[in-house]
């Protein structure tokens, strides 16, 4: 399955709380990714909370965007990537 | 042996059946590969549930040919009384299938029905299944399948079935090996190496309980352990045994005695040693891969003197009705020509009429491999039958070697009009094979032998089949041509049918050339088709219809047309007329900027298994362009394939699309050059044809690209406007047919920033982020100041994140609005509806459309006096 780093913006921020709210958050859209295959793998949060770098695997880059709209998130850039790991360089 | 490890999967039947009862229907999966313990599972599971619920219970066998519909006639059998009686009399597919239907409304107790060994199926059993899950819903039938995964190539017909199954209704049970832990804890009980016995096994239930009934020692492979435990048999109950292991399925008693002594006794001894009797006395082996075993041990002599001896009886049992199936199956294992020749015939006869086409197919094979010494008239007209079935099936390899096989014996026996006949079939089958140079071949050589003879159908079919070509390829002068002398004969011989063909070519030629008389033609063509129940015509007369609504860009007509078409092909099972609409609907909503619409569309044809090019390439194409506008990865891909595809059809609707996309992408990209080659070779091909769509389309991105093409003036009128430089009128042109992005390409052409900022207003509420950024690009160079940094900027007005169309959405939801009215009002499809309710309903942390609608009022994102949105700032 391929995997896609999806690029999001909140201009106000992002904001999930450490509590049980956030991890219900969470585990919503999980529930809602899981309908169109889409695995949400883990994400990166620029420290200004505007961006978000996603990490997910799903089967094209319509699912993203249809479960995204099922979230409710934005999507400003899906792009096709693969693992380059700078260890087994030798 | 207990059932280990299955007491989750056993739990899940249960509830689902509980669900199945309050909510209507499922479908049950249950999948893993041979001996893993599908049987036993369903088995447990209907024991435990026989109180409460009706079974039925219906397999499919391992014959070379499947008998067709058997695993309904064996539920017929135990349900007995009237429907047995009205299935086995039946003999036409639809009255089968309806009677089956209505059999099971009939009832109110939740039915569990199981169709076991589903991979073996025959057609007309995947089309039951196929038929019964879209209807589950009012039947309130548990429709459990079960099958060997590991047996399904990419191209098993069953793939398909369960790809169309209802989304929703379907449930999946996938039987894993036992563990470590559990063949352990089997080992130890009986005393062997847990370890060895985990080897020999990997951990499949049937070949541990083979393996550890066997001996006492641990055999070398389970089909020694099989055999193992026949060496114990007597010699008489070893007789019987490998007998019984000879019939697929089961070994009825009468059988088995009208040819061995077969005493209680001796069955008694088979059950010993892991055989099965069933209920009516059938003696069984207690699985498929132990009746192959012992069948497999028996030299082939031997093996053919028991199918002979199999046969005899088979045809001495009095009264009763033996399967065509079957008889052809013993007679071809006995190498009895004569009698394959007399039952094969009439076993494919029986499976074409019930819909089993490619049982049919192999049935026709199956008695050709037999014929060698049949008159040539006999072999013609067997291969003629072959042709026809595989056609059916989409074999067209074999069907055109068959066809090619029956033109050499007609040829050799000097029947010009069979000879003509069979010529005109090898075009249309050349055609669908990609083979367009030898269809037209064909074509005109079957005129030429059949207009010296006395004009009747084959001629009428040969002008049509003429004409067909020639609208394909766009070549309107003979099409229209070929399709004047096509409906003037058919209207001499008073013949419905191709006067329906004839005019369906003709009525899609002159629409092409923007004709409106085509649309008259057209229509009759489908009046015609409906009326005399010719379902494929009417089929096609939709399909053409609808896709040349789109191709013109009369998108009201197309969309009509899709509606209807759909329907009907669905209805009547027409499953790829259906795909291909739908392959057309998708480019129509990607025009109309409904771009969800779009993708669920494509996916929906490309994810299919069995899907032909002409199908593929127009859903590849609007794929392709979808994520390139969205700036998404995996454009380039899509659009090669469609290319690859689209060459050897050598037709300009094909080639030019795809061309056409794939300058898109390339401009894009910024890099325009990519596409001179394919954009030059599809002007070429253009240039012939009077397609003002097409042309227009492949000049205009020719223009783009910088290869400045003759600016011929039979193009469409937006796309010839915009390559003059006229972008206003372009923008107006593309406004009032209504394709938005296009519109806001020809905008974006404007040095203007009220045009420029209209444009970006566009492509920003498509989320066309690429265009967005060539729009900002050319606003700043132009010292605009103050331009939006992205897509969501809009979405940053409301405090939740709504979109404008949500916005939209929900104003028409607070109102009342059900999702098929929303849908109309907005000109967006009922799903896409669905999809942004789902959205609201996430974003405002609701439940229900009335919690919805409440939310929108209280934080004032809509006013129910005036039904507007009130400006949140």
């Amino acid at each position: 399955m391929p995997r896609y780093v999806i690029e999001r913006e909140f201009p106000d921020g992002l904001n999930i709380p450490v509590n049980k709210d956030g991890a219900k958050t969470c585990l919503n859209v999980v529930g809602n990714n899981a309908t169109d295959g889409v695995t949400w793998i883990h994400s990166y949060v620029s420290l200004d909370k505007r961006k978000t770098f996603c990490v997910y695997d799903g089967p094209n880059p319509e699912a993203i965007r249809r479960v995204a709209t099922r979230n409710g998130l934005p999507v400003n850039r899906i792009s096709e990537v693969q693992v380059l790991d700078p260890y087994f360089y030798h | 042996m207990d059932l280990l490890e299955r007491d989750t999967h056993l739990e899940a039947l249960h509830g689902w059946l509980e669900d199945a009862s309050a909510g209507g229907g499922c479908i049950v999966l249950v999948s893993g590969e041979a001996g893993i313990g599908k049987t036993s599972l369903l088995r447990r599971f209907v024991d435990e549930q026989r109180q409460a619920s009706r079974v039925l219970w219906g397999g499919c066998e391992a014959l070379f040919t499947p008998h067709p519909l058997a695993p309904l006639y064996d539920i017929a059998r135990q349900a007995g009384g009237e429907f047995a009686k009205v299935i086995a009399a039946a003999s036409q597919r639809e009255a089968v299938f309806n009677l089956t239907i209505e059999h099971l409304a009939r009832t109110a107790a939740p039915t569990i029905l199981i169709f076991e060994d589903v991979h073996w199926a025959d057609e007309a059993t995947l089309d039951l299944i196929k038929f019964l899950g879209r209807r589950l819903q009012r039947l309130g039938v548990m429709l459990i399948l079960s099958y060997r995964d590991d047996e399904l190539g990419t191209l098993h017909p069953l793939r398909s079935v369960i790809g169309d199954l209802p989304l929703g209704f379907d449930r999946r049970l996938h039987l894993l090996p036992l563990s470590g832990a559990a063949v352990a804890a089997l080992a130890h009980a009986a005393g062997w190496p847990a370890q060895r016995l985990h080897e020999l096994t990997c951990g499949n239930p049937f070949f541990i309980t083979e393996v550890l009934a066997a001996a006492d020692k641990v055999p070398d492979t389970v089909r020694d352990a099989v055999m193992a435990r026949m060496t114990r048999l007597s010699a008489p109950a070893r007789a019987v045994a490998n007998l019984a292991a000879l019939v697929p399925g089961k070994a009825e008693r009468w059988l088995l005695e009208g040819i061995l002594p077969t005493t209680a006794a001796l069955l008694e001894e088979c059950l010993a040693v892991g055989m099965t009797t069933l209920p009516d006395g059938a003696l069984a082996f207690r699985h498929e891969l132990a009746r192959c075993a012992v069948e497999e041990s028996l030299p082939p002599p031997q093996r053919q003197e028991l199918h002979a001896r199999i046969l005899e009886a088979l045809l001495q049992r009095p009264g009763s009705e033996i399967a065509a199936a079957r008889l052809v199956h013993h007679a071809d294992r006995a190498g009895d020509t004569a009698a394959v020749l007399r039952h094969a015939p009439l076993a494919a006869a029986r499976a074409a009429s019930l819909g089993a086409h490619r049982e049919a197919a192999a049935h026709y094979a199956s008695a050709l491999r037999h014929a060698v010494s049949l008159p040539n008239e006999t072999r013609a007209q067997l291969f003629e039958w072959r042709s026809y079935e595989c056609y059916l099936t989409d074999q067209i390899a074999e069907a055109i070697e068959a066809r090619g096989a029956a033109l050499t014996l007609w040829r050799a026996g000097g029947n010009r009009l069979k000879e003509g006949d069979s010529l005109r079939w090898l075009s249309r089958l050349s055609w669908f094979n990609g083979q367009k140079a030898a269809a037209e071949r064909y074509a005109a050589e079957a005129v030429a032998i059949l207009e010296p003879l006395p004009r009747g159908r084959e001629l009428a079919m040969a002008y049509s089949n003429s004409a067909q070509l020639a609208m394909l390829a766009g070549d309107a002068g003979p099409a229209l041509e070929w399709g004047r002398k096509a409906i003037a004969l058919a209207t001499a011989l008073d013949d419905t049918e191709i006067l329906s063909h004839a005019l369906n070519n003709v009525g899609t030629t002159k629409l092409i050339q923007l004709d409106a008389g085509g649309l008259e033609d057209l229509n009759r063509s489908l009046e015609l088709a409906l009326a005399g129940g010719y379902q494929e015509h009417a089929a096609r007369a939709y399909c053409n219809l609808s896709s040349t609504g789109f191709r013109i860009r009369d998108f009201d007509r197309a969309n009509r047309y899709f509606k209807e078409g759909i329907a009907y092909c669905e209805k009547q099972d027409l499953d790829s007329w259906a795909r291909y609409m739908i392959a057309f609907r998708a480019a129509t909503a990607l025009a109309q900027g409904d771009w969800a619409q779009a993708a669920e569309d494509a996916q929906a044809v490309i994810e299919h298994s069995r899907v032909a090019p002409v199908t593929k390439i127009p859903a590849l194409v609007a794929l392709g362009r979808l994520r390139a506008r969205r700036g998404d990865p995996g454009a380039d891909s899509v659009l090669q394939e469609a290319w690859d595809l689209s060459l050897p059809t050598g037709e300009v609707q094909r080639i030019g699309a795809a061309a056409a996309a794939l300058a898109e992408v390339a401009w894009l990209e910024g890099s325009p050059q990519r596409a001179l080659a394919v954009l030059r070779l599809s002007a070429a091909l253009a240039r012939e044809h009077p397609d003002p769509w097409m042309k227009g389309e492949i000049a205009f991105w020719s223009w783009r690209c910088g290869d400045p093409a003759e600016t011929a003036n039979d193009i469409a009128a937006p796309f010839a406007a915009q390559i003059a430089g006229d972008w206003r009128a372009a923008a107006s042109g593309w406004a009032a047919i209504g394709c938005p992005y296009e519109q806001a390409m020809a905008l974006a052409d404007s040095e203007e920033e009220d045009e420029l900022r209209a444009a970006l207003d566009i492509v920003e509420r498509l989320e066309a982020a690429p265009m967005a950024g060539i729009l900002r690009r050319k606003l700043r160079a132009s010292g605009v100041r103050g331009i939006s940094r992205g897509a969501q900027e809009r979405t940053r007005q409301n405090p939740l994140g709504l979109t404008n169309r949500q916005m939209k959405v929900l104003a028409q939801l607070a109102q009342g609005g059900r999702n098929a009215d929303i849908a109309r009002r907005l000109f967006i499809s009922e799903k896409t509806v669905d999809h942004h309710v789902s959205a609201i309903l996430a974003k405002l942390e609701v439940r229900s459309r009335g919690e919805a609608a409440a939310a929108a009022y209280r934080l004032g994102l809509w006013a129910p006096e005036n039904g507007e949105r009130v400006a949140k700032k």
